[in-house]
């Protein structure tokens, strides 16, 4: 019988978060792209969904640093290890700066004209995007570098989390059972 | 036949309970030996801190200022890393229990030697041993807690070592400052981080210790 995997502790957390941040904040660029190549009113929309992605995609990147952070204080450390650790969340703090910087940016880039009440240009549609996204490719650099970082020291060191013991279901169906057969 | 039936399922379902109960009796057994283990440490830390702060009086008397501080630092992180046992064992709702032995006092160099065995042991043997333990009982507040006390341990031996190797020429040396991470006991002479390599803390909040 299929049954709710036990609920992971905050240090379990981080393998199921950090791909949130990872697919949110790399799926952003496109819509914002996709705004950018349309018409001013056409591309709203489009600009408005990369402007959400982003703030949500930042928002987790602030859980799975955090989580990380809690899930490294579990590693062993020794050896070569060490340095690539270090150099994960080293990165993701960086990481995490950069992309409240520049959800900050496409706020204020999205924000300030409605509370002007400008009618929206070529410029503020097309162009600052534009310019928006090379900034946003340094995010993005750091982001898949972390990640990749992040990558190693599961796939090559074998760094896990720990995650909750099972409850012994077969035990307790067996039980089940039992006590529906009476 | 009905009959029969009946008395292999009482059969089987007594077997599952039975099955229930020592499973039950195993995950008591693991939860005793990790307590046990916290209070080994526990025990191992407190008297590492006594010792180490009456090395740390005698290298002073001998005239090696910058290993008393050594020693003095050490001692901080070992009554760091007993504070973390102690929380530990009380999260496991017991007392946390040591016997403080006198400590054993020689000159300054077979002090050192002393404390480089302890610190080896603790690194290489106890703190492997209970993390493996700590890992099947799927603790992680004592996984956390022996972990950042092995890493210190770890960086005790080498500081231990080079202050070893390099006694002689600190025969008449000052106190020296010594970094202390308030979180995990990591000791340093200098703060070449940005942040805890063991703990994350940030090096602003790490202790001075001379």
């Amino acid at each position: 019988m299929l049954h709710f995997p036990p609920i992971p502790t905050w240090e379990a957390m981080h393998p199921l978060i950090v791909h949130f941040p990872i697919a949110l904040l790399l799926l952003s660029p496109l819509f914002i792209l996709i705004g950018a190549a349309l018409s001013p009113s056409r591309g709203q929309p489009y600009r408005i969904a990369g402007l959400i992605i982003l703030l949500l995609g930042t928002a987790s990147l602030f859980v799975a640093a955090w989580t990380g952070e809690a899930a490294g204080e579990l590693a062993e450390r020794g050896g070569p290890v060490d340095a690539v650790l270090a150099a994960h969340e080293s990165l993701a703090s960086q990481t995490r700066i950069l992309f409240l910087v520049l959800t900050v940016i496409l706020l204020g880039m999205t924000l300030l004209p409605k509370a002007l009440r400008r009618q929206e240009t070529r410029l503020s549609s097309t162009f600052m995007p534009l310019a928006f996204l090379v900034l946003y490719s340094v995010g993005a650099l750091f982001l898949v570098n972390t990640a990749h970082a992040g990558g190693r020291l599961v796939h090559e060191f074998g760094i896990h989390s720990m995650v909750p013991e099972e409850s012994a279901p077969a035990a307790e169906d067996a039980s089940a059972a039992g006590e529906r057969d009476h | 036949m009905n009959y029969a039936k009946l008395g292999l399922r009482r059969k089987m379902k007594r077997l599952v309970v039975a099955l229930a109960l020592c499973a039950f009796a195993a995950g008591a057994q693991a939860a005793t030996t990790t307590l046990q283990n916290m209070q080994t440490a526990f025990n191992g830390e407190s008297n590492a801190h006594a010792r180490y702060l009456a090395f740390a009086q005698k290298a002073d008397s001998e005239g090696y200022g910058e290993v008393a501080s050594l020693f003095r630092a050490a001692a901080r992180a070992e009554q760091i890393h007993a504070g973390n046992h102690a929380e530990v064992i009380k999260q496991l709702g017991a007392t946390p229990q040591a016997k403080i032995e006198t400590p054993d006092v020689k000159s300054t160099r077979e002090n050192l030697e002393a404390a480089i065995k302890g610190e080896t042991y603790e690194r290489d043997t106890m703190y492997p041993e209970f993390l493996s333990q700590a890992k099947r009982d799927r603790n992680t507040a004592a996984v956390k807690s022996l972990n950042f006390a092995k890493t210190a341990e770890a960086e005790h031996a080498k500081l231990y070592s080079a202050a070893l190797t390099n006694l002689d020429s600190l025969k008449g040396s000052k106190s020296m400052t010594f970094f202390v991470c308030p979180k995990c006991g990591f000791t340093v002479r200098e703060l070449s981080f940005a942040k805890c390599p063991s703990c994350f803390t940030p090096k602003e909040k790490f202790e001075k210790v001379s």
